[in-house]
């Protein structure tokens, strides 16, 4: 287990190194001067200089990149160009928007598209299964910042129930802020992530329920409840965790966009903003962060799924 | 694929409802994005201040927007930008990743190490993350909203087309040729593509959507086309900020975009399955097994 988990990493190692090199590569291709693309239009002479050592322009080229990445592995990654605070901060700060947003929307996700897999799956070809299907292709194929458009204009513009834009409040310190600000951002999201758990759960289930286990289960009398709810969910679910992989592109992406229409003060506003004001020592910051959790959550997901799934053979 | 089946395969998807209906709808689309500007009197720019935010009537059909012009027409020119963006960057994706998984799975070995990992490289990031990187060196422009599009998309083509030649590159035509001293570039775009195309076609379609989403989100997170360009995601990042005051400002665009997503998945999805069943009906003989 541990030599598949430590060749996995090294499969990932030069993937991680080329799009380190791509990260760091952005301020030498942006055009202009990288220490002015760094320090921004209104910096302090001093704050060049710091740049430029910090930069070691008058080294080669690849010793640049080293300096960089040592920085970046020590956490350092420089300073904001709006507001001179280190990146590491400002990124630290938003993290814990993001999580909560991202985990309500899980639950939301699971909450919609588990009962939509499993009703769907025990009578296939029926209408049920039909209309359940055309939710999965609705949940996917409406774009999320358009269904976040749609609630705010029904429940925040003509019930006057939830504000239209949230703002982040721990869940832990007073929960019912906490879901007042998160329903709506919650729901945009939850919906296309019920879309894609229903349709693979769904398959899963029938690719199971054609099993032979299924058959003499059936045969020995126990209830259709059982042999879903005992037999069948339980080797279903491993798949699964795979969609939990599969997912999570989507789910960075959409979390992004999601924050954006609800003015979320999460990580996703965090890098769209740094976008918007060209603060490339946070624009770096935050695909860099971004990209390491994903990358490793893809991981996680590739071990979990050997780890509990004794067929796969990880030698 | 010949005339034949080509017809064939057209008449099996249309017999599905909902392609059919799709197709009516992106041809409807597509028809007037060709029309508008010379044959459908729509103006996107002209303002009328007396007829702000206002909301569906007879002279606008989709009401108007902030500087009072016609939602309507800036919709269906939107679907330009759209289409153009889809097409643009599918071209681009396909030109890019049909090569790389060609010789990645024609030659094996480390070159398919290497161009696989670059690929990897590209999924290592979500698809509008990578966009929004390229925005970021690239600035906004319609060309660099057509290269970021397009290079979330070079993944897949170079995937599908790997496991397309990794399956046919045994098969005794292939090897035929090889044999007979067809040269390696000859075999793989003469003799294994054209045998390998039907799932590169159902990717063309579903990436379209894809393309049309993510040129959207991007042109939502201010991040697209630079206006005045009409674009879907614009509109709707626009139309946000007069909730109030005009709700279906931010409806229509909305819901055109939706439609054409849905259309696109929908005919990539029967094309897939009327691709998948003609496959395991009756393989067809191999097309270019002459050198």
């Amino acid at each position: 287990m541990i030599g598949y988990i430590l060749r996995r990493l090294a499969q990932l190692l030069p993937v991680l190194l080329i799009a380190s090199i791509g990260i760091w590569g952005m301020i030498y291709a942006v055009p202009g001067d990288p220490v002015a693309v760094i320090v921004g239009e209104n910096a302090t002479p001093e704050q060049v200089q710091a740049v430029r050592e910090r930069l070691g322009l008058d080294r080669p080229v690849h010793a640049q990149y080293l300096a960089w990445l040592g920085n970046a592995l020590q956490g350092d990654l420089g300073l904001s160009i709006q507001n001179r605070e280190p990146v590491r901060d400002l990124i630290a700060q938003r993290i814990p928007a993001t999580v909560q947003l991202g985990l309500a929307a899980t639950v939301v996700g699971l909450l919609l598209g588990v009962p939509v897999a499993v009703l769907s799956a025990l009578r296939p070809g029926s209408w049920i299964d039909r209309s359940l299907s055309g939710w999965s292709a609705l949940a996917l194929g409406v774009p999320t910042f358009w269904l976040g458009i749609l609630l705010i204009l029904l429940f925040a513009v003509h019930l006057r129930w939830l504000p239209a834009a949230s703002t982040y409040v721990s869940f832990l310190e007073s929960p019912g802020q906490a879901v007042a600000n998160l329903l709506l951002p919650a729901l945009t999201l939850g919906v296309y992530v019920s879309g894609i758990f229903a349709r693979f759960l769904r398959a899963s289930l029938l690719g199971e329920l054609r099993a032979d286990y299924v058959r003499t289960a059936r045969s020995k009398g126990l209830r259709e409840r059982d042999v879903v709810g005992r037999h069948v969910m339980r080797n279903a679910l491993l798949p699964f965790v795979t969609i939990v992989g599969l997912m999570m592109a989507n789910f960075i992406g959409g979390t992004v966009v999601t924050e954006s229409v609800f003015t979320y003060p999460g990580l996703g506003r965090l890098l769209i903003q740094a976008i918007g004001t060209r603060d490339y020592p946070l624009i770096q910051g935050c695909i860099l962060f971004i990209l390491v959790v994903f990358v490793l959550i893809n991981l996680l997901v590739d071990v979990l799924y050997a780890y509990i799934d004794p067929r796969i053979n990880y030698d | 694929m010949n005339a034949a089946h080509t017809r064939e395969v057209v008449r099996r998807v249309l017999g599905h409802r909902g392609a059919l209906l799709s197709v009516l709808y992106l041809g409807l689309m597509i028809l007037a994005s060709l029309l508008v500007g010379w044959a459908l009197p729509l103006d996107p720019l002209d303002q009328d201040y007396v007829n702000m935010l206002k909301g569906p009537s007879a002279a606008h059909w989709f009401g108007t927007d902030e500087l009072g012009r016609d939602v309507l027409a800036r919709v269906v020119y939107g679907a330009r930008t759209s289409l153009v963006t889809a097409a643009g960057a599918v071209a681009i994706a396909a030109a890019v990743g049909v090569p790389i998984g060609m010789v990645a799975g024609y030659y094996g070995g480390w070159r398919d190490a290497v161009l696989m990992r670059l690929v990897d490289v590209l999924l290592s990031l979500p698809g509008i993350l990578f966009a929004m990187a390229m925005i970021a060196v690239l600035g906004r422009s319609q060309v660099a909203a057509l290269v970021a599009v397009g290079i979330t998309g070079v993944p897949t083509f170079a995937r599908i087309t790997r496991a397309q030649v990794l399956s046919l590159r045994q098969r005794d035509f292939v090897t035929a040729v090889e044999a007979l001293g067809g040269s390696a570039a000859y075999n793989m775009f003469r003799t294994v593509l054209p045998n390998a195309w039907s799932p590169i076609l159902v990717q063309v379609v579903i990436l379209s959507s894809m393309a049309i989403l993510i040129e959207a989100s991007l042109a939502f997170l201010g991040l697209g086309i630079p206006p005045p360009t009409p674009s879907w995601g614009e509109m709707l990042r626009t139309g946000k900020s007069y909730l109030h005051d005009s709700p279906t400002y931010a409806i229509f665009p909305g819901l055109v975009l939706t439609f054409t997503i849905l259309s696109l998945d929908t005919l990539g999805r029967t094309l897939a399955r009327v691709l998948e069943d003609r496959h395991e009906a009756a393989e067809p003989a191999p097309e270019g097994a002459r050198p």
